[in-house]
Order: structure tokens, then C-alpha cells, then sequence
């Protein structure tokens, strides 16, 4: 049954890579600052290097801080996640990987009266609701300090800076997506006591991320990046890199955000500066509703999945 | 290391080696148009031509670099409009050179000094506008580029007035005589608006990423 486990832990994987690629490296590929095979290979390269380096304690969070998992726990919880977020990608729905995993996890442990960490999970609600904050205000001061230092330079090096800035922007993305979004999902795997070899682990999931982004990326990346790329590269720039160094600031708090809204956040925070009229308030409302429902539907699934399971 | 990452550095480079090209040939143009006018030779009109051929290609070169990925497609349609509102000068210079070469000598003589004034004027508007252009990559004053050139454009448009007014007690009994020579100070006058307004779109490029 390990094998189960592993195989939609690996399905997850490989989902993320199919969507997240377009939130790393959308914007340079679309802007042409990369081609989109360099584009992936360096994705791949850097969602190995942030699992590698920085993953462990995101991974603890999810895997050992919340609920005592164990190998049924890890069995429901991966496969009603890999099954909700393959539908919702189906079916283009905006389902938060974050949440469907720690919601489902947190449903199954209630199930099988498994011990739950209240604290970590405040903890990580909290993470959830300020980090798009976060991310807003690291992008909005990040705009204004561009606004102030960079502007002094002759135009075409100020283009040139923006390329190397976005080309950054987007390898910091990529890192967090390792350390961050791959990480809360190998976490119940990784503290659920099985004999696994680590580095293999984060190998075959830093592949699979891969070839999800290789077959299934382009298109979102295609949407992304021209969609995008009409945007001056000022707020491009500071969207991305506002929300990456957020994400990038949980994972050293072992928190698991979604990057996803935190450029969300990013790009509100840039609008900020121009007023708060630019502000789409009916955005963020859907957002607070998508907070409510994902994690209370993932709690559901999983603590149905494994009452059924146990009766 | 990052350079080999990021594909992009050489485009730019070519598209902005192409522009300089582009309003050095300009230069090439008014400065030949402005001799001819100067010693009423009109055979030497033909260079105008020859240039602006020349810099068609230049202009093609340019604006498929800019399609094949050079620079952020944020200000793509700028330099773009830019190079396309270099190329409109070209097109009216050739035009006034063609209508030079017919003009009738008796009724062009009342306003030769005018026209040898503005073709000076039109030589030395694109040399700014060329002045201008470099200093979007050192970093100089490009507002006082641009407050030089519409202070030439408004001696342009003075002296297009003082032409109009002689023009106008002549009497006409040629048709053609008189649709040349009106198309021709048309298009003679009409260049430093042009150099106006792409040095405008200059000004908009360079503020674009500010």
C-alpha cells in the first residue's frame, strides 16, 4: 500500500509542474528573456536544489507538527489529494495544493482520532490568511524602491537590468517551488516511517515535476506569458519577486504558503501604489471563499475516506 | 553565466546599431537635399532616393529583430513607432527632392533663401534627433534634445509662413506649376514635424520604464 502513497505523492508532483511552471518562468518565457525548453530545464534544475536544501522544514510542518500521521493517514490523505487536484486542474478550477493536502490531512487524523496539533495548525491558518499581505507589502516597497534607484539609469540599461531582475524573480519562484509547494507534499511521506532513500525521493519528484512541466506546461505558460508580458516589467518584476521573497520567508518558518496567492498579493501590492482604487476587491473575495471552502472540502474527503477505510 | 541563460543582449544590440545606422542615413539625406537646394543642383536630388532605399533595408532589419525577441514587449511598439516615424521623413524627403527637380525656376526663386533656410534647419533637426537618440543609452538630457528641436520646428513653421506669403500675391497660370511648387514646400516644411514628433516618441520611450 506504500506504493499507493508514492505513486499519487509523485502524481501531485507532477501536477504542480504542469501548473507552477507558469508561475515561475511565465513571464520571462513570455517576454522572450528565456526559451521555454531552457526555461524548463533550469525549473527543474532549481525545484531539485529548493527540496534539497531548504524542504526539510516545510516538510516537518506537514509531516510531523500537525497530526501524528500514520501509513494510512499518508495512503488517504496523498491519493484524495492527487484525485481532487487532478479534477480540479480537469476541470480548471483554482484548488490550492497547500490546502487540499492539510485539509485532508487534518480530516483523516480527526477519522482514525490521530493527535492534532491545534497550535501548528492556527499556526499555518495564520501563514494562509497574512501571507498574500506579506507578499503585497514586500511588493509594494519593492516598487517604490525601483521607482527610486533604478530610474536614474539610461533607458536601455534599464531594460537590461528588468530582463536580469525578471530572469531572478523567476529562478526564485522555481527554488520555492521546491522548497515550499514540493515539500508539503512529500512531508507525510517523508515522516511516515518508511524506509526511503531521501535524495532518490527528491529525485524522482523533482523529475516528475519536470516532466509535468515539459508535457503539460507550454500551454499555461503560452496564457500566462502573454497575457503578462503587456504589463510594464516594473510591476511584473516587483509582483514576482514580492511574492517569491514572501514564500521564500515562510519556508525559513517552515510555514506551507501557496505562492499562487501571494503573487496575487504581489500584484495588489503593486497596484497599492498607484491607488487603492486599482485594487480588485471582488478578486480578493473570491480568493477569501476559495480559503474557506478548499481545506473544508479536503476535510471532508479525508475524514470520510478513512471512516470508510476503519468501518 | 547569465548572459548564456538569458537569450537576449544581441538583438538589442543589432536593433540599436541599426537605429544609429538608420539616423545616420537620415543625416546622409537632409545634408545631400540641403546641398542640392543650396546650388540649385537638382540632378544631385537623386542621392535622396538612393538613401532612402538604403535605409528601407535598414528599417526592415530593425523591425524584424524587434519580431524575432529583442527587448521587453513593453516598449517593442514604441521603438517600433519610432523607426516607423523615421522612415515617414524619409519618404517626404524623397517626395520633396521628385518635386524639386520640376519646380519652375522663375516662380522657386521668390522663395529660395526661405527654402535653403529650412533645408539647413532639416539637416541640423536630425542630427539632434540623432544626438538625441544616443543619449537614451548615456543617460543625457534627452527634455533639452527635445525643447532644441521644437524650437527649430517653430523657425520651420516661421518661415513657412514668410514663404505662404509670398506665394500668395504670385499669380498662377499654370496648374501644375502651382500644385509642384505647394507640394513641394508642403513637403520641405512638413520633415521637422515628423523629427517633432519621433523625438516626442523618444521622450515617451525613455519615460516608459521610469
Amino acid at each position: 500500500m506504500v506504493e499507493v502513497a508514492v505513486v499519487a505523492s509523485l502524481l501531485i508532483a507532477f501536477g504542480i509542474g504542469s501548473n507552477d511552471a507558469s508561475n515561475a518562468l511565465g513571464i520571462c518565457i513570455g517576454a522572450g528573456i528565456i526559451k521555454l525548453k531552457r526555461a524548463i530545464f533550469l525549473f527543474g534544475i532549481l525545484v531539485f536544489l529548493g527540496i534539497l536544501l531548504q524542504g526539510q522544514k516545510v516538510m516537518k510542518t506537514v509531516g510531523k507538527n500537525i497530526v501524528d500521521v500514520n501509513m494510512s493517514i499518508v495512503i488517504v490523505v496523498l491519493a484524495i489529494s492527487a484525485i481532487l487536484i487532478i479534477i480540479s486542474n480537469w476541470r480548471r478550477l483554482p484548488l490550492s495544493t497547500h490546502q487540499v493536502i492539510i485539509g485532508s490531512l487534518i480530516g483523516a487524523a480527526v477519522a482514525s482520532d490521530s493527535a492534532v496539533n491545534i497550535v501548528s495548525i492556527i499556526k499555518i491558518v495564520v501563514s494562509w490568511i497574512i501571507s498574500p499581505f506579506v507578499a503585497m507589502g514586500f511588493s509594494f516597497l519593492l516598487y517604490k524602491t525601483l521607482e527610486k534607484t533604478i530610474s536614474k539609469f539610461p533607458f536601455f540599461q534599464i531594460e537590461k537590468l528588468l530582463r536580469a531582475f525578471l530572469i531572478f524573480s523567476g529562478m526564485l519562484i522555481s527554488y520555492n517551488t521546491g522548497a515550499n509547494e514540493l515539500a508539503t507534499v512529500l512531508g507525510p511521506l517523508m515522516h511516515s516511517g518508511i524506509e526511503i532513500n531521501k535524495i532518490l525521493l527528491f529525485s524522482i519528484a523533482s523529475v516528475m515535476v519536470f516532466s509535468g512541466a515539459i508535457l503539460l506546461s507550454h500551454r499555461v505558460i503560452e496564457t500566462v506569458g502573454k497575457g503578462i508580458t503587456t504589463l510594464d516589467p516594473y510591476s511584473g518584476f516587483a509582483a514576482q519577486f514580492g511574492a517569491g521573497g514572501c514564500v521564500l520567508f515562510f519556508t525559513f518558518l517552515g510555514m506551507p504558503i501557496s505562492t499562487t496567492y501571494c503573487i496575487i498579493g504581489g500584484i495588489s501590492g503593486v497596484g497599492l501604489t498607484k491607488g487603492i482604487s486599482t485594487v480588485k476587491f471582488g478578486l480578493l473575495k473570491k480568493i477569501a471563499i476559495n480559503f474557506a471552502v478548499t481545506p473544508s472540502l479536503a476535510f471532508l474527503f479525508g475524514y470520510l475516506a478513512l471512516k470508510l477505510i476503519y468501518s | 553565466m547569465l548572459n548564456k541563460i538569458i537569450s537576449g543582449g544581441k538583438l538589442e544590440k543589432k536593433v540599436i546599431e541599426n537605429i544609429k545606422i538608420h539616423l545616420k542615413i537620415l543625416c546622409s539625406a537632409t545634408e545631400c537635399f540641403k546641398n542640392a537646394i543650396t546650388t540649385g543642383n537638382k540632378e544631385s536630388t537623386f542621392c535622396v532616393a538612393d538613401l532612402e532605399r538604403e535605409a528601407d533595408s535598414i528599417r526592415r532589419q530593425i523591425i524584424s529583430t524587434i519580431h524575432e525577441g529583442a527587448f521587453l514587449p513593453f516598449i517593442r511598439p514604441n521603438i517600433c513607432r519610432f523607426v516607423e516615424m523615421v522612415d515617414e521623413a524619409f519618404d517626404i524627403l524623397e517626395d520633396a527632392a521628385f518635386e524639386f527637380r520640376y519646380l519652375n525656376n522663375e516662380i522657386y526663386k521668390l522663395i529660395e533663401n526661405e527654402c535653403a533656410k529650412i533645408a539647413k534647419i532639416n539637416s541640423e533637426i536630425c542630427e539632434l534627433l540623432s544626438i538625441a537618440f544616443d543619449s537614451l543609452l548615456t543617460k543625457g538630457d534627452l527634455k533639452e534634445k527635445n525643447l532644441a528641436i521644437r524650437i527649430y520646428e517653430k523657425q520651420v513653421d516661421d518661415l513657412k509662413f514668410d514663404i505662404t506669403e509670398k506665394l500668395r500675391k504670385i499669380d498662377i497660370k499654370n496648374f501644375w506649376d502651382g500644385k509642384i511648387i505647394t507640394d513641394f514646400v508642403y513637403y520641405l516644411t512638413n520633415l521637422s514635424d515628423l523629427i517633432e514628433d519621433a523625438s516626442d516618441y523618444l521622450y515617451i520611450i525613455e519615460v516608459s520604464l521610469k
